[in-house]
Order: structure tokens, then C-alpha cells, then sequence
């Protein structure tokens, strides 16, 4: 009945692939179990598009795409942390890398900066958000900042 | 072990009142560090708190407190947990199990009758877990009965959920040690009057928060609210509405320990009333927006769980990350800052600090800083400035509660902050 509910919204809106993955194209991931009672929008903006997919329970997902279809950003806005390893794929490893690291900073936003992979998480309990990029997958004339 | 412990934490709290006297008799003009405030309050609803390096003696501007728990309708088991993080970023009571061994606290249950796990994930990938449990809480003189805290379990009954780790079990981080958490454990005193909410009542909605472990294998639970971790004020029998927190101003160079008051009840008492203090009422995520240089950071909160003040990035900031202390700030000359907080009642007002050379602050040794700053993400699409530990010194900072009565009347659905 779940399943059934999220296909309806979904080919309402226009049966548009959800659950990319930061990196790849839009069109090599299948529809992810995970967005299936979602709700999705696409939005075209100048030089790039995104997806923007809310769960029932508050939580925004936003998928920024190339205009050759590549993911080079998404951001992450609600109650929970999203599932991020799905998000961001291989870019998952330098995060997981990253986070075995002990510094002073203790409660504060998590960021991450390599040559080609730039994250930040941050927020408190029930309102979290955060974003990640690959800088040499921004189309030409989109800013870093309009992933968010 | 226990034993020096305790003398440093009482050598430190002696050393924090000389220090808050010292500012209380030299502080006129509130000079560079602090407004003119008596963090040191007395009555019967409040708790003593201090920055200091915590008990694993490494954690800068690290904000503790005492905090004993009795099983339900108990005065004789109980124990008293030292160390415990205050933190205002979080709601819950959170114990190491190893702070409260000897302690033996009835479980809480789901509608099956099968103990309650939780996972709290931090924005950093690491997580606590452990199982929920009801305790009596006792603080100052205020006591929250029968109330859902969460025991950080080390080693853990149940293998942690994979849903939970953002699906990185190999590289989450557990939290579930002294060593790794800094703190005995945490007290959550966030404007949310319950850790989750509507969206834990219900296990369909797949938030991976609550769970219950049948056989070993654990699945998302449904929880109803009374069932879930509350802020401990909110079911105190008077003052609770909320708290404040009061700690004392610094100096450049920092102290080793700052001693401070955490009052419960918002304008419920003498010693708690707002005063010249003003409320900004948050919107639904508990956040407000700060605007800096014309832009406005709309998800922007305070959290005394942060240790820090995190804003901007390097970048935006003309390059000054330290070489050594990675998302930190090193600037050649100390920085100063005017930002301006807007409330969603509308009350805007200025807030002023400075950010110095964290090689420099480091190098001192000491443990509470006012002017310690990092790098919050990837400016300029950073949304939020986090309001970490020196925004509370030389301040008087009021929480208010969601749902509970407001001074002066005012509407706050969602909570407040007052200073």
C-alpha cells in the first residue's frame, strides 16, 4: 500500500529517478526504497537542476544535477541525519576516514575538505542539515553555494 | 584514580568562585570579557556548573555538571554521576554504564513489552546507544520522577543497527566511553521538550532513533511521547519552563576553570527572573537567523554542547584555519565580530565577540575560552552560526521549553531564548 501510494506521487510528478548518488549519473540509480513514500520536485535553475524529495517526516533531501547529469552536490535538512553512505556513495569513505579523527572540536558542525570533496554536517538534536559537493563536477557559472 | 579526580574538580571550583569574585569586584564596565553579571546564584533550584577540561582532563570549554539518580521511588539507590556534559543542543538525560554500575533500573518498554534501545547520532558520524530505562533525577532541589533516561552501554547488549550509523558501521565512531565521550554522560536541556517527538511515535515513519532488539536483530520501534527521553526540567514538579545559565566572564588568554549556576525555572523564582534579558522565540527546528555582512544564517542556534563559537569558514574569513589545529581559527590579530539575532517574535539584538589565535589559546593550558573559534562548512551556503560555550560566558542565558508557561506572556510555541 506504501509502495503503491509513493509510485502514484511519483508518476504524478513526473516519474523522476530519485536516490541518486553524489558523483554518478541521475539516470544509473534506480529508484530508491528508501524516497518511496516521498515526495519529489524538480526544480531547473540556471546552468543546473535539482531534486528536492520530502519525507513524511520532515526531512528535505535536495539532489543537484549537471546539465550532462551528473549529481555534484546534495544537501540535507531535517529531524534526523539522512542515510548518507547512500548519498554520497564513494564519497562516503573520506567521510568515514575523516570522522576517526579526534580533534578539540567537540559538538560542532563536522567538515571535511579534500582536494575534490568538500561536506559539512551540522545542527542539533532534531534539526540537522548539511551539504556536499565535488568542485570539478560544478557546471560551468553554478557557484558551490547554491548547494544548500 | 577517583580520588585525584575529585581533588581537582574541588581545586577548580574553589579556583572558579576567587575568579568570579575577582570579576564580580573589578567588573564595572564589564571591560572586554563579559556583561556585569553574578554567575553565582543561590537558592534551592539551582545547580553548580563548570567549564573545565572534564574528567579525561582534555576537553576545552567542556560544561559539567553533578547529577544524581535514584531508581523510581528511591532515596537510597542512587548514585551521584560528576562530570555529566550540560548541554542545550540536546533533550535527555544520557549516562556512561559505566558512571552507574551498581545501579539497577527497570526497563522501558514498547507496547510488546520489549526493553526500548536507543541511537543518538551526532553530527560527526559517532553515536551513542544503549538501552532506556526509568530513574528518578535529582538536581539541586528539584526532582524528575520516574523518568526515561538513556544508559551509553559499554560493551553494548545488542550490536548498534546499521540505520543508525548513517549506514557506516565500519566507520561510525561509538561515543560509549569516558574516553571517547569526555563526559560521564550527557544532560539534553534543548527547547525540545522530548528528544524525538511525533515522528518516534510511529516506527512506519523509519526514524532510526528507538529501537527494540527481538532475538538480537534490531528494528525501529514505535514510541509513544511519554515513552521517550524528556527534557528532565519539564517534568519537574515546579520551576519547569526552562533554565538559566549563568557563567562568568573570561579574559583573553582564558582560565583554567569557570564556576557558573544553573538555575531551574524561568521567572519562576528571585533568582531566575529575565530581568533586562530578551526573548527569541525560535521557529519549529529550535533554530533562529543571524545575520552577518547582509546575510542572514537561518538555522542558527545556541548550544552549550558545542565548544566553540562555529561560523563561516577559513575562506570567507581571508584564510586563517591554524596549520596545526585543523577547523580552527588562527588569525594574526584577534578578530572582532557584530552579528545581529532576530527572533521569529522579531526581537533582534547585537552580539559581539572576539576570535584569537586557537595555537596561541591551546598553548596556555587553560580550559574555558571566550574567543575560540572554527570553521562551520562550506560558507557561503553555511545556513547557521553555532553559538557554542563562549557565547554563555559573562552572560546570562535563559532556555525556554516548548509547551510550558512563558514570563511577560509572551507566545513561544516552539521555545525561546532569553539574554
Amino acid at each position: 500500500m506504501k509502495t503503491m501510494l509513493g509510485v502514484l506521487l511519483i508518476l504524478a510528478l513526473g516519474a523522476v529517478p530519485a536516490g541518486a548518488v553524489l558523483g554518478e549519473y541521475e539516470s544509473s540509480v534506480s529508484l530508491d526504497q528508501q524516497y518511496l513514500r516521498a515526495e519529489i520536485r524538480v526544480t531547473t535553475a540556471q546552468g543546473y537542476k535539482f531534486h528536492q524529495i520530502t519525507t513524511p517526516n520532515g526531512a528535505v533531501v535536495r539532489e543537484y544535477i549537471s546539465p550532462e547529469g551528473k549529481v555534484f552536490g546534495i544537501a540535507w535538512q531535517g529531524p534526523f541525519i539522512p542515510d548518507l553512505q547512500q548519498l554520497l556513495g564513494s564519497y562516503f569513505t573520506q567521510v568515514q576516514q575523516a570522522a576517526q579523527s579526534r580533534t578539540q572540536r567537540r559538538g560542532g558542525p563536522f567538515v571535511v575538505r579534500t582536494n575534490d570533496f568538500v561536506f559539512a554536517s551540522g545542527g542539533h538534536m532534531r534539526s540537522y542539515h548539511g551539504s556536499a559537493y565535488v568542485p570539478s563536477l560544478l557546471p560551468k557559472n553554478v557557484p558551490a553555494e547554491v548547494v544548500r | 584514580m577517583t580520588h585525584k579526580k575529585s581533588s581537582v574538580a574541588l581545586l577548580g571550583r574553589l579556583m572558579g568562585v576567587v575568579a568570579g569574585l575577582t570579576l564580580l569586584a573589578g567588573c564595572g564596565g564589564g571591560g572586554g570579557y563579559g556583561v556585569n553579571i553574578n554567575p553565582v546564584l543561590s537558592g534551592s533550584n539551582v545547580a553548580t556548573v563548570q567549564v573545565n577540561l572534564g574528567p579525561t582532563n582534555n576537553y576545552v570549554n567542556g560544561l559539567f555538571t553533578t547529577v544524581e539518580v535514584c531508581a523510581p521511588g528511591s532515596t537510597s539507590n542512587c548514585i551521584s554521576v560528576p562530570d555529566v556534559l550540560v548541554d542545550t543542543g540536546s533533550s535527555g538525560l544520557r549516562l556512561l554504564s559505566d558512571a552507574v554500575p551498581s545501579l539497577s533500573l527497570p526497563s522501558v518498554t514498547d507496547s510488546s513489552g520489549k526493553p526500548l534501545q536507543e541511537c543518538v547520532q551526532f553530527v560527526d558520524l559517532s553515536y551513542v546507544w544503549g538501552p532506556v530505562v526509568q530513574a528518578d533525577i535529582h538536581m539541586a532541589n528539584e526532582t524528575a520522577s520516574s523518568t526515561p533516561i538513556q544508559i551509553i552501554s559499554d560493551p553494548p547488549a545488542y550490536q548498534a543497527p546499521s540505520s543508525c550509523l548513517s549506514a557506516g558501521s565500519s566507520g561510525a565512531v561509538d561515543r560509549n566511553t569516558v574516553q571517547s565521550l569526555g563526559a560521564n554522560g550527557i544532560l539534553g536541556l534543548s527547547n525540545f521538550p522530548q528528544d524525538c517527538g511525533t515522528n518516534c511515535t510511529s516506527a512506519a515513519n523509519g526514524v532510526p532513533n528507538y529501537y527494540i532488539c527481538p532475538s538480537g536483530a534490531c528494528q525501529i520501534a514505535s514510541v509513544p511521547i511519554a515513552d521517550q527521553l524528556p527534557n528532565p526540567v519539564a517534568l519537574f514538579s515546579q520551576d519547569d519552563n526552562g533554565v538559566l545559565i549563568s557563567l562568568p566572564g573570561v579574559p583573553p588568554g582564558g582560565l583554567p576553570v569557570a564556576t557558573g549556576s544553573l538555575a531551574f525555572g524561568v521567572g519562576t523564582q528571585s533568582n531566575n527572573a529575565l530581568g533586562s534579558a530578551q526573548i527569541y522565540t525560535v521557529h519549529s527546528s529550535a533554530d533562529f537567523t543571524t545575520t552577518y555582512n547582509g546575510v542572514q544564517y537561518t538555522n542558527s542556534y545556541i548550544d552549550s554542547g558545542s565548544n566553540v563559537l562555529y561560523f563561516l569558514d577559513s575562506a570567507t574569513l581571508g584564510n586563517i584555519e591554524c596549520t596545526d589545529a585543523p577547523g580552527f581559527y588562527c588569525p594574526a590579530a584577534t578578530l572582532n565580530f557584530t552579528v545581529t539575532n532576530t527572533g521569529t517574535n522579531g526581537t533582534t539584538g547585537q552580539v559581539t565577540f572576539s576570535i584569537a589565535n586557537a595555537d596561541y589559546l591551546f598553548s596556555t593550558g587553560n580550559a574555558v575560552f571566550n574567543n575560540l573559534g572554527g570553521d562551520s562548512g562550506t560558507s557561503p551556503s553555511t545556513d547557521y552560526f553555532d553559538f557554542g560555550i563562549p557565547f554563555f560566558l559573562g552572560r546570562n542565558v535563559f532556555v525556554g521549553i516548548a509547551g510550558k508557561t512563558v514570563p511577560n506572556g509572551a507566545s513561544a510555541p516552539y521555545g525561546y531564548w532569553a539574554y
